[in-house]
């Protein structure tokens, strides 16, 4: 639902403004907008605060910035405010701002460098044995080629060539690496290592040169010194690791407490902007929810005294539009708020739907997947969620939803007598309600029923709301739409005798009566409105055809265990299939169950545009 | 022969809606892919957009059902 919000005008002294602010921020309720000017004759108030929010925002780069460099660590963990002093502080955070980035920069080096190291050690192991041992010839050269992968057919080719130009003066070895690279060693005799060059430059081959920076030209005797420089390198970057976490040992804690106190100070300077000051009085206004303002009031007279005024603004001047919107739902719903958010939020006024969504989502889900086995992975996989996952974060609320998801589809898959598709039957599972595999039309209905049922609820809640914003004549209208909709699905059921067939020709006459009525009150649109709400309900037909789009994937799956000769290809080959229905019944259903919500119910009643509550408080981090 | 023209009809009614569902993500998809490039926000409104013409094919695919189920009674 939507909390009920009064906008409240506070007054004071003006020279204490900002205890004023600051004792706001600390209740953190108060959702600030600027005070009209006709309440107080001065502006803005001036002074210092733009140039106070430029340097607290410049500490707060260093101070995010320090914080980004350090090494990730667990929650956080900030000083007591009051042992944070902000001058030297902010002094120290630029500090180590300007160590974090040369260790970075370092580190990326050492990165690099490792990196290319590590490609000329497959290199050292592939020809070490052949390197150590005595040489054929005393002047003997020896060169060092890398073939692209895939290359590797080109290696006798060469060594033909190579043999035809320089006879028995060359030895060439190739290796395989792992990177599918082919490492190629040529020993050549001094006198045959010109033609050697000679010919691997004509084949557009490059000799693979020895690591910048050791100064030695030949691979051959670069290597020990490579080696050498591979440890040294691997020894600076735990060095740069070590000092990562030591600073982040020492400075978190106080980095962390100065981030929360920048961004607070920010906060309050765009209060501060918010508020208007005369000669002696300053005003500042905002909204809050209604049981919160008799605490606030209290909570001003006892710590700011009585030169304060907490008044609170008559309706009159304001329309409902203008209030920001804050939900609160009762626990249960809460995650599901996460759905209605995705959407604008509704204007305030109007209604919430997030239990109704609460109530809705997951038992289309459940009626789509509707399977025990696959609510029971989905279970594992949302517990497995929501504990690994932090309280207040998206990432809790979709494990949530994903547990009442669960929820519903297992008790479906109950209902349909559904395991793993039809697997169930081997432990005497039967369909409590039907069978989904033969019983399509019995579906079908049930699917569209409930897709009325769900639109007609979307027309009540349409009903509701204009009714409340005092727009009769549509509250009306939409009353007439919901009664065509009754009164055309008894029709429908006299006619195919699922009613008695007496209740035909009386429903029929009030669908005439209400139909021109329904025209007088909303003009043609309403036809074009009706059309679209039985299409809407209509659209509900999705559900039955992805849920038996579903089974029916699960008992293919389940025939590959017997229709592929070894029953153990089979087996592997239906666990793949039911992996992979698993997966487009997590998704498929999900967006549909969205859709169903964002297109045919939402579309009845929802009025978005509802601005966000942002009351001043103070700064928290976000997971 | 029945059986044949019944069977015919109900894969013609998949096999045309689920043309006209893919011409119409076609359409819908790059148009969305770019609108996130610049609006990542729009992310939801995206999803059901290129949801929308999936009702179509399942619709298509209910007559099918239906078409099979009057010829099979």
């Amino acid at each position: 639902m939507i909390i009920e919000m009064a906008r409240v005008r506070i007054a004071g002294p003006r020279q204490r403004l900002d205890p004023a602010l600051r004792l706001l921020q600390d209740v953190g309720d108060l959702h600030l907008i600027a005070a009209p000017p006709s309440v107080a004759a001065g502006g803005p108030p001036g002074s210092q605060v733009p140039r106070l929010a430029r340097h607290a925002r410049r500490m707060l780069d260093d101070v995010d910035a320090a914080i980004t460099g350090l090494p990730r660590e667990g929650p956080r963990n900030p000083l007591p405010a009051r042992q944070v002093r902000l001058p030297p502080a902010a002094r120290r955070a630029h500090g180590l701002r300007r160590e974090l980035d040369a260790l970075a920069r370092a580190r990326a080096a050492l990165a690099e460098e490792s990196t290319a190291l590590q490609q000329y050690r497959a290199f050292f192991d592939a020809f070490e044995p052949l390197l150590q041992r005595t040489p054929r010839w005393p002047d003997a050269r020896a060169s060092f080629v890398l073939l692209r992968p895939g290359a590797g057919a080109s290696v006798a080719e060469l060594e033909r060539s190579i043999q035809t130009v320089t006879g028995a003066e060359v030895e060439m070895h190739a290796r395989p690496l792992p990177s599918g690279e082919t490492a190629v060693l040529l020993l050549a005799s001094g006198s045959a290592a010109s033609e050697v060059e000679k010919l691997l430059s004509a084949a557009r081959l490059d000799e693979l040169p020895a690591p910048r920076g050791l100064g030695e030209p030949s691979l051959a005797r670069a290597m020990p010194a490579l080696r050498a420089r591979i440890t040294e390198v691997d020894a600076q970057l735990q060095a740069n690791e070590a000092r990562r976490a030591e600073i982040a040992r020492q400075a978190r804690p106080e980095l962390e407490a100065l981030q929360a106190q920048l961004h607070d100070l920010l906060l309050l300077a765009e209060a501060r902007a918010q508020a208007r000051t005369g000669e002696l009085l300053f005003v500042v206004e905002g909204w809050l929810p209604e049981p919160a303002l008799a605490p606030l009031r209290e909570r001003v007279a006892r710590e700011l005294g009585a030169d304060f005024v907490v008044a609170k603004v008559a309706t009159e001047p304001w329309t409902r539009g203008d209030a920001p919107v804050a939900l609160a739902n009762p626990r249960l719903f809460r995650p599901f708020e996460l759905i209605t958010r995705a959407f604008p939020l509704p204007r305030y006024g109007s209604i919430d739907p997030t239990p109704f969504v609460a109530v809705f989502f997951p038992m289309f889900f459940g009626l789509m997947l509707g399977d025990v086995g696959y609510g029971l992975l989905l279970a594992g996989i949302a517990v497995t969620l929501r504990w690994r996952s932090a309280s207040g974060t998206t990432l809790r609320a979709v494990a949530e939803m994903a547990l009442g998801c669960a929820l519903f589809t297992i008790v479906f898959g109950l209902a349909f007598g559904e395991l793993f598709g039809k697997l169930g039957g081997a432990l005497s599972l039967r369909p409590l309600a039907f069978d989904r595999e033969n019983a399509l039309a019995p579906f079908l209905i049930f699917a569209i029923a409930l897709g009325a049922v769900h639109v007609v609820l979307g027309l009540v809640l349409a009903v509701v709301g204009a009714w409340r914003q005092g727009q009769r004549r549509q509250a009306v209208g939409r009353g007439l739409t919901i009664a065509m909709i009754v009164l055309s699905a008894l029709a429908l059921l006299a006619a195919f005798k699922v009613l008695p067939s007496r209740l035909f020709t009386p429903a029929a006459i009030a669908v005439l009566i209400a139909f021109p009525l329904l025209i007088a009150l909303e003009g043609i649109i309403a036809v074009v409105e009706l059309m679209s709400a039985f299409g809407h309900i209509l659209s509900y037909a999705r559900i039955m055809a992805l849920g038996t789009a579903s089974l029916m994937l699960a008992i293919i799956a389940n025939r590959m265990v017997g229709a592929l000769g070894s029953a153990l290809v089979g087996v592997a080959f239906a666990l793949l299939f039911h992996l992979v229905n698993f997966a487009i019944g997590l998704f498929s259903p999900t967006i549909h169950a969205l859709r169903l919500h964002y297109v045919e119910f939402f579309g009845e009643f929802y009025s978005p545009g509802g601005a966000t509550y942002r009351p001043l408080a103070h700064w928290r981090a976000t997971a | 022969m029945d059986l044949i023209w019944i069977v015919f009809a109900s894969a013609a009614a998949v096999a045309i809606t689920a043309l006209a569902t893919a011409w119409a993500q076609g359409r819908i998809g790059p148009a969305v892919a770019a609108s996130l490039a610049e609006k990542p926000e729009l992310a939801t409104t995206a999803i059901i957009m290129v949801a929308i013409p999936e009702t179509m094919v399942i619709l298509g695919f209910v007559v099918a059902v239906m078409i099979l189920l009057r010829g099979a009674g």
